[in-house]
């Protein structure tokens, strides 16, 4: 089912390519940096735009399925990897595994990777909750009108598929079909009919949706693609931002301050790297800061 | 705005070898309104199609004759110049429409014939003011009423500013409201842009009037062509062909000279005979109130279902059934009416076992539904929905009917053979069911749920993109499984089916029963759940809801008028 919803909030009035950069630049930074003081910091970012966005309810859903993932991610790491100079419990010898050594290298590696994903789960919310499908389609298709044609028909299709198998499995049930009593194997084989009669459905509609689009001249010619979208000062603010933002983090990529090696031993942070991380998420908050503004003084909704 | 004229146009679709158009002569002048009547399989939809250019271009196929628009021969304009001189608007909005949200669904056709951005701007706003989308623009597709869903499918072609409008039964999916929205505005089109519209249409007590011109067709040809309805009236009756509206039916029946198309036409008709009229409802008073005592014994006696108050709340909290009690009797013949959302749809789910109630309790065949599982219920409860595709899937209408039979371990005792000739099947037995016909789709399906005998049939919207033959045939059929003791329950926006066939209506509103009586007290005191014979004779004469009652009224007020040789007020 198509989940986005349109809010009033700045965030959803921007132009479709900046908060597609700012998920980019977010999603790239991600897998930059490994140091955990700058993946946190991405995080805090993600989190106050995805809250600046009204979508804090549904990532509450996110943070709960990444943080069962940091955990496991975090117990898998101390368990399988010994590396690591400072041992913070020493176990016994276990089969296959070896010693059962707890280095605090291995935990913080674990988190630092478990923010990783956190982050890269985040962005993906975004996207599914504050990007609208068809702008951001529309952006692309100019590189690829066939394929984006089809993703774009794919997103439709798919509410209506969902509906129909709800719908045939109950037309099936009322024929005495067994999808929630017997054992698994004829479960499997009575969700046949279900399958075949979808199958057969959505052949049947993909015909009678291609004479629609033939109807309407498609493929009579070269397309121009239909766009509403407007520029606005928010979103040259939020690309200077984000530009700056990726310039810096490339240049911290490249310079180590945002890698850190875990192992042998953690290495020090120092406070150029921490004010440098602080300035990155200031401006990867700059969507955030201008929905508060944009909130609280009207006169800045005008403006910008 | 341009003509369009077809010369001897003769069709087959590709590995068929009866020809679907033959021998087609057509000439339509700009800015008529052209109705094309006929039955399943007729070649209403091909014609329109060759009209369109989508015959033989998207069909491929054997094609002779020549089709002409302004005098240019189709084949020979280029598709994107035809494109925005035709556009067409098919049956189900579901599958037609292309993007995800309103608005670029519209923008769609104009992006394809590569108008610039300004223009399609400025039309999109056109077409959405004017067809009342203004509100939805930023909508996603899915959220849309099947009514709005349509809207959108017209304004899309709209946008590319066609000259004629094609429309494949655009009403046939919708609800009655929806579908007299769509064809004011196809009207609307016509009269105030002087369009040319070319519209196949079942339901035609909605658009006969409407029609400049009608065709009829059958087996790829079309067997009459003309303006007045009179005539056509007269010529369906004498051919006995269903394809006139039930008004024009009955004043054609009793062979009266002049034909009325609307209600109130028809009601200055009665009333000219008013003092006649008023003496017959005397008479005419008392007979359906005897009948309608003589089914409450019957259903005091045993009930197949018994709903107590029924309440439902679907998880996402939405309340839709609120302290329903229904009782059916077998034998007896029920219609559910109301307007999408009222809940008829969550009802008959509760009444199969589909849903188990919330509070309240529901019995059927003294069965407690939320004791069994539906596949326990159903071999007592036959459900058939409105799309009979959902049921078929096997590679012969013998295998499906032996399909239902083996889930619900039932041996076949000479049923399937029984049911096949109940339902005209026994020829297409080893057919594939998807090569049939819709009507026959939907006896398949029927017949798939009938081989387990069940004592009550439930069936969803089944006169849905129906014409009149065919339902007259499932009328037929219900009527017949109703003598043998099925209680059959029915849910339909169709008023005239409810009319002709039902014992009992009843009117759902809000989750709540509303109107719960017998066809004459429920249809015959209804403003809008009223079918055309009764607003006839609403108010002059009580208690006419069918076309045989309203026939028998009508020739007696004749007979009596010509006997006293009264003059008409």
């Amino acid at each position: 089912m198509l989940i986005y919803r349109e809010k009033d909030n700045l965030i959803h009035r921007l132009h479709p390519f900046t908060i597609i950069m700012f998920i980019g630049v977010v999603f790239f930074l991600s897998l930059v940096f490994s140091h955990p003081v700058y993946l946190l910091g991405l995080l805090i970012a993600v989190g106050a735009v995805i809250t600046a966005a009204g979508n804090f309810q549904e990532w509450k859903i996110y943070l709960k399925f990444g943080f069962i993932m940091i955990i496991l991610i975090m117990f898998i790491n101390v368990i399988m990897v010994h590396a690591g100079d400072t041992v913070l419990i020493s176990g016994p010898r276990v089969p296959v595994i070896g010693s059962l050594n707890i280095t605090l290298e291995a935990l913080v590696f674990g988190a630092g990777m478990g923010i990783r994903l956190f982050v890269i789960i985040s962005v993906f919310c975004l996207y599914t909750y504050s990007v609208h499908p068809d702008k951001i389609l529309k952006l692309f298709s100019s590189c690829g009108n066939k394929s984006i044609l089809i993703i774009t028909l794919a997103t439709r299709l798919f509410p209506l598929m969902v509906r129909d198998y709800f719908r045939i499995t109950e037309v099936q049930r009322c024929r005495g079909v067994k999808i929630k009593t017997g054992g698994w194997w004829k479960r499997v084989k009575n969700f046949l009919p279900i399958v075949s009669v979808m199958l057969i459905s959505s052949l049947e509609r993909s015909l009678q949706l291609a004479e629609s689009m033939h109807a309407r001249g498609y493929g009579s010619g070269k397309r121009i693609s239909y766009n509403r979208e407007f520029w606005r000062p928010r979103d040259y603010l939020i690309l200077a931002a984000l530009t700056i933002s990726l310039g810096c983090g490339v240049w911290t990529a490249i310079s180590g301050w945002s890698t850190c090696s875990y192992y042998p031993k953690l290495p020090e942070t120092q406070i150029y790297q921490v004010d440098m991380a602080c300035f990155l998420v200031f401006l990867l908050l700059m969507p955030a800061i201008l929905n508060w503004g944009w909130k609280k003084w009207p006169i800045l909704k005008s403006k910008i | 705005m341009a003509d369009i004229k077809i010369e001897d146009l003769k069709y087959y679709y590709p590995d068929s070898k009866e020809p679907s158009l033959n021998k087609i002569n057509l000439e339509i002048p700009e800015g008529q309104f052209v109705l094309i009547v006929g039955g399943s399989g007729s070649g209403k939809s091909s014609l329109v199609r060759a009209v369109a250019g989508l015959i033989p271009e998207f069909y491929g196929g054997t094609y002779r004759g020549k089709v002409y628009l302004d005098n240019r021969e189709l084949r020979q304009i280029d598709r994107r110049c035809l494109t925005q001189q035709i556009g067409m608007v098919f049956q189900d909005p579901e599958s037609q429409l292309v993007m995800t949200g309103v608005e670029p669904e519209i923008a769609f056709g104009m992006e394809n014939i590569g108008l610039p951005n300004n223009l399609m701007k400025r039309r999109v706003m056109e077409v959405t003011s004017a067809l009342g989308l203004s509100s939805c623009t930023n909508s996603f597709i899915a959220e849309l009423s099947g009514g709005q869903k349509q809207k959108v499918a017209l304004a899309s072609v709209l946008a590319m500013q066609p000259d004629i409008l094609l429309l494949d039964e655009p009403t046939s999916q919708l609800d009655p409201i929806a579908g007299e929205e769509i064809l004011s505005m196809v009207r609307r089109l016509n009269e105030e842009n002087g369009l040319t519209v070319v519209l196949i249409e079942q339901r035609l007590e909605r658009c006969f009037h409407l029609a400049d011109r009608i065709l009829v067709m059958d087996k790829g040809r079309i067997i009459y062509d003309h303006h007045a309805p009179d005539a056509i009236a007269h010529w369906a009756v004498k051919n006995d062909t269903p394809f006139i509206p039930p008004l024009a039916r009955l004043f054609a029946g009793v062979q009266y000279p002049e034909i009325p198309v609307t209600v109130k036409q028809g009601r200055r008709i009665i009333k000219s005979y008013y003092p006649v009229a008023n003496a017959i409802n005397a008479i005419k008073d008392r007979k359906p109130v005897l009948e309608k005592k003589a089914k409450v014994l019957q259903v005091e006696k045993k009930n197949i279902v018994e709903v107590h108050n029924l309440w439902f709340t679907y998880p996402n909290g939405e309340e839709v059934l609120k302290d329903v009690n229904l009782t059916i009797a077998p034998g007896e013949f029920v219609v559910v009416m109301g307007e999408n959302g009222a809940g008829k749809t969550t009802l008959l789910k509760n009444i199969n076992g589909l849903l188990k109630p919330g509070r309240g309790h529901v019995q059927v065949a003294q069965k407690d539904t939320r004791k069994c599982l539906i596949e326990e219920l159903a071999c007592e409860v036959g459900y058939l929905s409105q799309d009979p595709n959902d049921y078929l899937f096997l590679p012969s209408v013998y295998e499906e009917l032996t399909y239902t039979m083996n889930n619900l371990g039932l041996k076949d005792d000479g049923i399937i053979k029984e049911v096949l000739n109940r339902l005209h099947l026994t020829n297409y037995s080893r057919d594939n069911p998807r090569d049939l016909s819709t009507g026959e789709r939907q006896r398949v399906a029927l017949a798939s749920v009938l081989v387990s005998r069940p004592k009550l049939l439930l069936l969803d919207e089944p006169t849905r993109g129906l014409d009149y033959l065919l339902k007259e045939e499932l009328g037929k059929i219900l009527l017949e499984l109703q003598k043998e003791g099925t209680a059959i329950l029915i849910i339909t926006h169709d008023v005239e089916f409810a009319a002709e066939y039902a014992d009992r209506i009843i009117l759902m509103a809000d989750g709540t029963i509303v109107a719960n009586g017998s066809k004459y007290d429920i249809l015959t005191n209804s403003t809008f759940y009223s079918p055309q014979v009764s607003k006839l004779f609403n108010n002059i004469i009580d208690n006419v809801v069918t076309i045989k009652q309203g026939k028998d009224v009508l020739n007696q007020i004749i007979a009596m008028h010509n006997d006293d040789k009264a003059v008409p007020v």
